[in-house]
């Protein structure tokens, strides 16, 4: 029997956070979604939900690392040798999915390792895969992303610095392509993300729990509702989930048509300069964002309510100077410097 | 000896091209450094994450293929660093053979590791070993080897996360810092061309080939003509002049300072070292070398104002007076000294109707600022048992006994082994197959098990026991003990370290903070700090020795600490005895159920009573003074200087 998921377009509200996700799913480039909010608010439930909207890739048939047939540019080495030899590849469809690392996994199981089969067998040294492989172009969650261990942070880091995966150890010497969406999430008043990490998650959504009774209501019937019968409930929602899985492929699909003026460009630039941000993500992470807005919207060009949207999910995480400050401003005062900048650049 | 036999390198054929990245003219020109002159000593790239420190060095592969930039991952064990035993070739042989490790692959190369301040203590000196003597020598697994291994090396670290050690920052020879764009054209231009790389990364890296070619020929003259530049004896003389001038530290700084002013004449064309260049060279080599302390304006201003604070105590000891001058004294900062005597009595005029209101209350409250924040001296706790412990921080290093942690090495086991080393297993057992007849399985005994070392910092649980009693308000001494707190709680937050807090003042002693991985939390509620009334020294001690309990019960593997911030002054006993005898004998108690402690001693003035140094002996506590906790060794001024 397959395992059910809850439907993503069943959960109730917390609409920033699903369009975040839905953001995520359209354009992986993004690069990631932090979700920071109280216990039982639906945080796992819709990163594993969103698992059945994601759209379909091509890759190397029996890669594993999910290589991209199309850029030979950045191929593993297994995917290179196979071009050497063949001069081409054989193409596979592949399913995006959610691979999950549990904060309790070993740094052999995160990184990769020595294939002890074989070398029992065969007195010879291979590299077996690890959650990193696996995460290659598909989205790696973390549930309580805050506590993770220092190291397994390191890693990570390592990793999405140049999505690349370098193993230098228990004997072995490997590295491979890991670009993975990271989405995290977690409560915080168990603790913080280093500021190097969290700047590593595209966006970011605070979720709350359902202050309307209504809703609250609804929330525990359509719970109760798909525990009693999990097939019966999720195709209720097979329509809905169809259709929404039809605009992702759609917003894909016109993604690379969208175009932003620098007048947009030039309101971003302003932007991170008011709000002293750190780097560079961010901007890019403002663009890519808009542009994804936009596409889902059915446009092709980026307009000012999508930049607004946009750094209201990309700068929440961002705007803390040091590991101790507070985020200075919140929301409306995000809005305010958004609309400042808007009257400088006269759009 | 066998360079390892495939190493895999994975590059990106098309990375985003060296000579499009916007700016960051000091960081490209110190890597070109290094390459046109290896002697110039290395790197270290600081800077804020996302300001494409990563991309510069990785991308600089493409301008000079001959020389590889070899990636030193944080996690790297011992065996592929320094290298190990070629386990195939003993298989098969039944012979030794080193198979080369990353040390060996870095000969002449850049060696390139992200986030140095992050590397685990063992592996960072068995680096910083080999770089300085340029030999590595392997002796285990029953061979010796040496090889030559001169590398640059280049490394970036962002402070957030943590200083560098001081003997592998002096080993550094060149020193640059990054920033973000300020300027909206720039910025602009660095969008553009990052989206123009990531729509079409092919078309966008030709873009860019010609002026990478021009790049990579300017650098091959200037390796061909730094042969012949020449330095005089007026140069080499100013060059030693200047570290002395600038009090850098160590002896290689004049060394350093050449050599890096020989690789820029060679990059100008020119034969000869110029008084121009040696100033250049200057910004690249001293800034990490030079001693001086920090922030020095700011600390007179401190002055300034603690005077004025002075002078506000002879007016009145009201604590909610003190409060508003508080404010004031902040205000006024901003403002011409001239003018500060006129604010200061417009603010109490309109502080005074709240005064009166305030004043009905049954404790009389002072809630003080954050005074200022500094670096807090290397307080290292120390453990003396052999507990075996799994959690995860920085500050005690303990071994630890679970499958987590940074797997370093291996060892031979005693008893069963649990945590299994299989590479290290098999590389024991590899040389022995064919004497054991092996047929395809290996033939592994009981006797080639061996059993992972992994190293771990251990965070303590950090439990602040502060002395919120009038003594502390009433003279001022609230905020600087808040701006130590706060030193602390950074100094906490970078170790990983777990942070409670309680105070105690007037009857009790209250929990503010329950323990939490949460520093942000921690310093929110320091804020809102109130002081005044007694000090009721037992029943902080007794709180703090409850909460400390509970959490050794919860957590087995934290190591406790209690923080004590305090003069000592008890004078509300729970029973009825001397309050400072039954605090004392409290702390002996607590001491013996081996509970680590730190005495911070605020006490302040001309007669000085020392009880809280009695304190601290009572409980076996490291002892600090309030104004001993900084560090001056790291207050080194990162700066550049010219």
């Amino acid at each position: 029997m397959k395992k059910t998921i809850f439907p993503f377009t069943a959960i109730i509200a917390q609409e920033r956070m699903k369009r975040a996700l839905i953001l995520n799913a359209i354009n992986p480039k993004i690069g990631g979604l932090l979700i920071r909010g109280e216990k039982g608010t639906a945080k796992s439930t819709a990163v594993r939900a969103l698992a059945d909207l994601l759209p379909v890739f091509d890759t190397v048939e029996g890669c594993r690392f999910n290589c991209n047939p199309h850029e030979t540019n950045n191929l593993c080495r297994e995917c290179e040798e196979k071009l050497k030899v063949n001069e081409e590849v054989k193409v596979e469809k592949r399913n995006m999915k959610v691979v999950e690392l549990p904060v309790s996994a070993t740094e052999d199981r995160v990184v990769g390792t020595i294939d002890i089969e074989h070398a029992l067998k065969n007195g010879e040294k291979k590299f077996e895969v690890g959650i990193l492989a696996q995460g290659n172009r598909n989205i790696l969650y973390v549930d309580e992303v805050n506590l993770l261990d220092d190291h397994i942070v390191d890693v990570l880091l390592d990793a999405a610095a140049m999505g690349v995966n370098t193993v230098e150890r228990e004997g072995v010497s490997y590295a491979h392509p890991s670009n993975f969406v990271l989405v995290g999430t977690m409560n915080p008043e168990e603790g913080d993300l280093r500021p190097q990490f969290i700047d590593r998650f595209g966006l970011s959504v605070e979720v709350m729990g359902e202050e309307n009774v209504k809703d609250r209501m609804n929330v525990i019937k359509r719970r109760l509702e798909y525990e009693r019968d999990p097939i019966a409930f999720c195709e209720k929602f097979k329509e809905e989930q169809n259709n929404l899985t039809n605009t992702i492929l759609k917003a894909k699909e016109n993604l690379q048509d969208v175009k932003i003026s620098d007048q947009v460009l030039e309101l971003i630039a302003l932007i991170s300069i008011t709000l002293e941000v750190d780097g560079h993500r961010a901007d890019i992470t403002m663009i890519k964002t808009a542009l994804t807005i936009a596409t889902l919207e059915g446009r092709k060009e980026v307009e000012f309510k999508d930049v607004k949207e946009a750094a209201n999910l990309v700068f929440p995480h961002r705007l803390r100077k040091r590991p101790f400050d507070q985020g200075k401003a919140l929301s409306n005062t995000l809005d305010e410097v958004v609309e400042r900048c808007r009257e400088q650049v006269s759009m | 000896m066998q360079r390892a036999s495939k190493h895999v390198v994975f590059n990106n054929k098309c990375p985003y091209p060296f000579t499009a990245i916007v700016g960051k003219d000091a960081v490209k020109k110190a890597i070109m450094m290094n390459v046109i002159n290896p002697k110039v000593g290395g790197v270290l790239i600081v800077g804020e994450k996302g300001t494409a420190k990563s991309t510069l060095v990785r991308s600089f592969g493409q301008i000079l293929p001959e020389i590889e930039i070899i990636n030193l991952p944080l996690n790297i064990s011992e065996d592929r660093l320094i290298g190990s035993l070629d386990l195939k070739y003993a298989v098969e042989k039944g012979e030794k053979r080193l198979e080369t490790g990353l040390l060996h692959q870095a000969h002449g190369n850049i060696l390139y590791v992200d986030e140095v301040n992050l590397l685990s203590r063992g592996i960072g000196n068995m680096i910083l070993d080999v770089w300085s003597s340029g030999v590595n020598t392997i002796e285990r697994e029953g061979m010796s080897y040496s090889h030559r291994a001169n590398f640059t090396l280049i490394g970036t670290m962002n402070p957030e996360e943590g200083l560098l050690s001081t003997s592998f920052l002096d080993r550094f020879g060149l020193y640059v810092e990054v920033k973000g764009e300020r300027d909206v054209i720039n910025r602009l231009e660095i969008m553009k061309r990052r989206m123009e790389y990531e729509s079409n990364p092919e078309s966008f890296y030709d873009k860019y080939k010609d002026s990478s070619l021009d790049l990579r020929e300017k650098i091959i003259r200037a390796k061909e003509i730094i042969k012949e530049v020449k330095v005089s004896k007026e140069i080499l003389k100013a060059s030693v002049e200047l570290c002395k001038a600038s009090r850098s530290i160590g002896h290689r700084g004049d060394i350093y300072l050449v050599e890096a002013a020989k690789a820029i004449a060679s990059l100008e064309d020119r034969k000869e070292v110029e008084f121009s260049h040696l100033k250049e060279a200057a910004k690249f080599v001293l800034p990490h070398r030079i001693m001086e302390p920090r922030e020095k304006p700011q600390e007179e201003s401190e002055e300034k104002r603690n005077n004025n604070e002075s002078n506000n105590e002879n007016n009145n000891q009201n604590p909610q007076e003190n409060q508003s001058r508080e404010i004031d004294n902040n205000e006024s900062k901003h403002i011409e000294e001239e003018n500060k005597l006129d604010i200061d009595s417009d603010y109490q005029s309109t502080h005074e109707n709240k005064d009166l209101e305030n004043k009905s209350k049954t404790i009389m409250e002072d809630i003080s600022d954050i005074g200022s924040i500094f670096n807090v001296k290397d307080i290292d706790i120390q453990i003396n048992d052999t507990i075996i412990r799994k959690g995860s921080g920085r500050r005690s290093k303990t071994l630890t006994g679970m499958t987590q942690g940074r797997y370093i090495k291996a060892v031979i086991p005693k008893g069963k082994p649990k945590d299994i080393a299989i590479d290290a297993t098999l590389r024991t057992s590899a040389l022995y197959q064919k004497q054991r007849g092996r047929k395809d399985k290996l033939i592994i005994k009981e006797s080639d098990f061996r059993k992972k070392v992994r190293e771990k910092r251990t965070g303590n649980t950090l439990l602040f026991v502060v002395d919120g009693s009038g003594s502390m308000g009433a003279k001022k001494r609230m905020k600087a003990v808040k701006g130590a707190i706060v030193s602390l709680l950074m100094d906490a937050y970078q170790k990983r370290d777990k942070v409670g807090m309680i105070t105690f003042r007037g009857d009790s002693a209250e929990e503010m903070l329950q323990v939490t991985r949460s520093v942000d939390f921690a310093k929110d509620k320091l804020k809102d700090l109130p002081t005044g009334g007694r000090t009721p020294l037992s029943a902080g001690l007794i709180k703090g020795y409850q909460i400390l309990r509970s959490t050794m019960l919860k957590d087995k593997d934290t190591i406790p600490v209690l923080v004590l911030i305090t003069d000592g002054k008890a004078n509300n006993a729970l029973g009825l005895g001397d309050p400072v005898e039954e605090a004392i004998s409290i702390c002996q108690d607590i001491s013996q159920k081996g509970i680590k402690a730190l005495v911070i001693d605020t006490e302040s003035g001309f007669i000085q009573m020392g009880l809280a140094k009695e304190v601290a002996k009572a409980l076996d506590a490291q002892y600090y003074k309030l104004e001993e906790l900084k560090d001056e060794n790291i207050e080194r001024v990162v700066r550049n200087i010219l």
